[in-house]
């Protein structure tokens, strides 16, 4: 040990040079989230619950009951039942998903034709009562308050573009931090 | 005048509200402990109870006191119960000595004379030397009684560690003692009457170091917490201790750690003085409690940001390091001192 070594630790210099390391952390803009308080704004690809979009014109949802997001999804948890409506045309009767099965990997929405299922940004799925977990159709197309603003747009709020359709659209107030915004640093 | 009723009274006053005192920042220095681990690593520590949090640790001890208290069925039962309170009841003893304000002098308080202290004791210094000792002795028990290897492991290595850092404490102290003439800790205190220049903290600043480095080990913190090393002794003597009597030792831990920074800032810093004469007219208590706040922040500066030194080093700084450079002050300030006068 030379003599700068014996100097520089009776002088503490490695230990005062790592208390200024945290002394900085100490003063500096806090990263943390108070997650229930505040949240983070979800990404626009953000996979969350599922909802079935409905088409503005006819009040009905775009699924085509083409049954291609119940055969690639990987959990099988879609369960759909078609049928003809009268003007001819394709649409499901009954549209089953278990979300305690699902994996939210998000293929049924890559592979949907009709960009009728989609994935939306509702995340705060825990329940007290399992059953919640199945969501027939009528929750499904109810769930389409949740659907990304950006990529699609949304039926009942003027096709979504406007700013006034989107207040309307975003019951859980998407007024919260954008990822990576909150560390000021 | 000096009347024995009214002294009487008035002891009995400041032996009650002491330790309410003390229980109370201890409450406050937990809660800022937490909040200040979040603060250095850029997180904000607890939020919920309170202001800011600012009730933490309240709602800490209804939790500690509700929940089962386990005791090992094969530990030394009675040795197991008394082992926190070992820990704990030493730690407040040294503030009996600790003059908290002026000592002596004309009446100050509706004729009577009120000494900020509760005992102006010959031997202080000597009396937080053996409280200190034997608070170790609750880590020990605590480890050996509760039949578990990782308990005897950081008992073991609690006492070890507490023999080589109370040879160096001593070394130390003595030095302060050597100046002030005097182990009464109200005596050592008048020895640094002026602004903060006359302090001890520069005479004695090989000896001051010392005796911070020093008590960090005596107070099982960071990073010298050898007895609870939770990486590889789960939790050293507490491992096997649950609800309040593992409150107790963590209690104990605090109450340690504000007495040790009052010891410190009464030895090197002054005590109750204010660092220029003028700035006297704060009374005596803020400014010591402005200096245990002090160093309670630097104790919790070093602990969150340095990590544990292994074992040997641990040993091999105080045998090696510490213990020689104590004796040598000591020996420079007696030369100092006998020729100087």
């Amino acid at each position: 040990m030379g003599l700068v070594d014996i100097v520089k630790k009776g002088a503490f210099v490695d230990i005062l040079r790592g208390m200024s390391v945290t002394g900085t952390y100490f003063v500096v803009d806090k990263v943390t989230v108070e997650y229930p308080k505040e949240k983070l704004q979800t990404y626009p690809r953000f996979r969350g619950v599922h909802a079935l979009l409905t088409d503005p014109d006819t009040g009905d949802t775009k699924c085509v009951a083409c049954m291609l997001c119940a055969t690639i999804c990987p959990s099988q948890c879609i369960k759909i039942v078609g049928e003809q409506t009268p003007d001819g045309r394709s649409h499901p009767a009954g549209f089953d998903l278990d979300l305690s099965r699902c994996v939210f990997c998000g293929l049924c929405e890559e592979v949907c034709p009709e960009a009728a299922i989609v994935m939306t940004r509702h995340y705060e799925l825990a329940t007290l009562d399992k059953n919640d977990f199945y969501l027939d159709k009528q929750k499904l197309v109810a769930n389409q308050v949740y659907a990304h603003k950006e990529l699609y747009a949304i039926p009942g709020a003027d096709g979504g573009a406007t700013d006034a359709g989107r207040s309307a659209a975003e019951p859980d107030g998407a007024a919260g931090r954008v990822p990576g915004q909150g560390a000021a640093r | 005048m000096s009347d024995p009723v009214a002294e009487l009274v008035f002891l009995i006053i400041k032996a009650i509200l002491m330790p309410v005192i003390i229980i109370l920042m201890v409450a406050f220095a937990i809660y800022f402990e937490r909040k200040f681990a979040g603060f250095f690593a850029g997180r904000v520590g607890p939020t919920y109870l309170g202001p800011w949090g600012s009730l933490q640790s309240f709602g800490d001890v209804f939790k500690l006191i509700s929940k089962e208290d386990v005791i090992p069925s094969r530990s030394d039962k009675l040795v197991f119960k008394l082992a926190p309170y070992i820990a704990f009841v030493p730690a407040f003893l040294v503030m009996a000595v600790i003059p908290f304000g002026s000592v002596g002098g004309e009446a100050n308080l509706f004729g009577y004379r009120f000494d900020y202290v509760i005992s102006s004791f010959d031997t202080g210094l000597v009396l937080f030397l053996a409280m200190g000792a034997i608070g170790v002795y609750g880590v020990v028990l605590a480890g050996w009684s509760s039949n578990n290897n990782y308990s005897l492991l950081g008992g073991l290595r609690a006492g070890a560690q507490m023999i080589s850092y109370e040879l160096a404490m001593g070394f130390s102290v003595a030095g302060v003692m050597l100046m002030a003439g005097s182990m009464n800790l109200v005596d050592i205190v008048d020895g640094q009457a002026g602004a903060f220049w006359d302090w001890y903290w520069i005479p004695q600043i090989v000896g001051g170091v010392i005796l911070f480095v020093a008590s960090i080990a005596e107070l099982n913190r960071t990073p010298f917490d050898l007895a609870e090393a939770e990486q590889e002794l789960v939790a050293g003597h507490l491992t096997e201790y649950s609800g309040m009597r593992w409150g107790m030792f963590y209690l104990a831990e605090y109450v340690n750690m504000i007495v040790v920074s009052a010891i410190v800032s009464t030895l090197y810093l002054g005590g109750w003085r204010a660092p220029f004469e003028s700035w006297n007219v704060i009374p005596g208590p803020i400014w010591l409690f402005i200096k245990i706040c002090f160093l309670i922040f630097i104790y919790m500066w070093i602990r969150w940001t340095i990590i544990r030194y292994r074992y040997n080093q641990l040993m091999s700084i105080g045998w090696k390091v510490l213990l020689p450079l104590s004796i040598a002050n000591l020996v420079v300030t007696a030369i100092v001192i006998s020729v100087v006068g």
